[in-house]
């Protein structure tokens, strides 16, 4: 079988986040802080083949391998946001820990908002009408008929 | 009150039916790769074997298959023989190749021995290669048209019928 390749003796290239996410926009770091930044960022992204660890916390060789990689932009002056984008570019918005407030991502952050508001609101209005109290709330209804017939039978025996 | 709780509780409990029943049927490990419509990554890696570097900018011009595997990956052995077949096949037409990551030569070779070869395989490794394709888990296939575009990502171990129909794709 012929390959239509074309074989050179190019050195070999990995992808490169420059043509992702551009220049760093940072300073480069070393040494203890680099390893505390690179803990910090890498604690920022999710294990893709993990269940619910960061590629911090995470064994597996593919999350060593972005920590790696997380270790080494940071190196060369990527700040924290290029470094998050460059991983979301590849593995979309699922690789980051804490969602991004936009689109149905949104809902994640204003459901439990909205919940907890109309909860309030129902503790608040039933806190209200027990303040008003059974015989009253009682009185500012009219009874039932039925029931207002069987009273008149019982009271009279 | 009463009705007011009781129909937004009932808009809630429906939001949430309406969510499980969109879902259903959905498999929660596939993941959408975001790099489906755009440029493929661009990398120059050595082919196991021949030593040869080859560079996939120049893929250009035909479709492509680029598959990442690894020999520790049971499923990868699965899928294995169904793409060396189809590159026999289609080979002339379609560019397949091979990424291995998290691996040795070593092994990788030995695999190839036992289970043949028909297209090149590349060794990823550093893992940045896989990293920039998004792969989490092996094996996964992203499918390029002659233009050098994804047009498609499968996860997990490809069938002839699979890898057919996503081709598809990548043939228009």
């Amino acid at each position: 079988m012929i390959f239509l390749f074309v074989l050179t003796l190019l050195q070999v290239q990995v992808p490169d986040a420059q043509q992702v996410i551009g220049p760093p926009k940072g300073l480069p770091i070393a040494g203890a802080q680099l390893d505390q930044r690179t803990n910090e960022v890498a604690s920022l992204l999710r294990c893709p083949v993990c269940q619910g660890l960061s590629v911090a916390d995470s064994p597996s060789t593919v999350a060593q391998d972005m920590k790696q990689q997380v270790r080494e932009l940071l190196g060369r002056g990527y700040t924290q946001e290029q470094i998050l984008a460059y991983f979301e570019h590849s593995y979309g918005q699922f690789v980051l820990q804490k969602p991004k407030f936009q689109g149905v991502a949104a809902l994640v952050w204003l459901l439990p908002i909205a919940a907890l508001i109309f909860g309030a609101i129902v503790v608040f209005s039933k806190a209200k009408q027990l303040e008003k109290g059974p015989q009253k709330a009682a009185a500012a209804e009219p009874e039932d008929p039925y029931i207002a017939r069987v009273r008149e039978l019982v009271e009279k025996q | 009150m009463n009705r007011i709780v009781l129909i937004s509780g009932l808009v809630i409990f429906a939001a949430l039916v309406g969510v499980l029943f969109l879902n259903l049927g959905h498999d929660p490990s596939a993941i959408d790769s975001p790099l489906v419509g755009k440029p493929a990554p661009n990398f120059a890696l050595k082919a196991v074997g021949s030593g040869e570097t080859i560079d996939v900018a120049r893929l250009r011009g035909k479709p492509a298959i680029i598959n990442f595997w690894a020999t520790w990956c049971g499923p990868c052995y699965q899928e294995h023989p169904v793409l060396v077949q189809n590159a026999r096949v289609l080979g002339n037409d379609v560019q397949f190749v091979g990424v291995v990551f998290n691996d040795t030569e070593q092994k990788i070779q030995a695999f190839l021995n036992e289970r043949g070869s028909s297209y090149p395989t590349l060794l990823d490794e550093s893992g940045k290669t896989a990293i920039a394709y998004g792969v989490g888990g092996v094996p996964e296939t992203f499918f390029l048209d002659r233009t050098g575009k994804i047009v498609a990502k499968y996860a997990g171990p490809l069938t002839t019928e699979e890898l057919q129909t996503n081709l598809a794709k990548a043939m228009k």
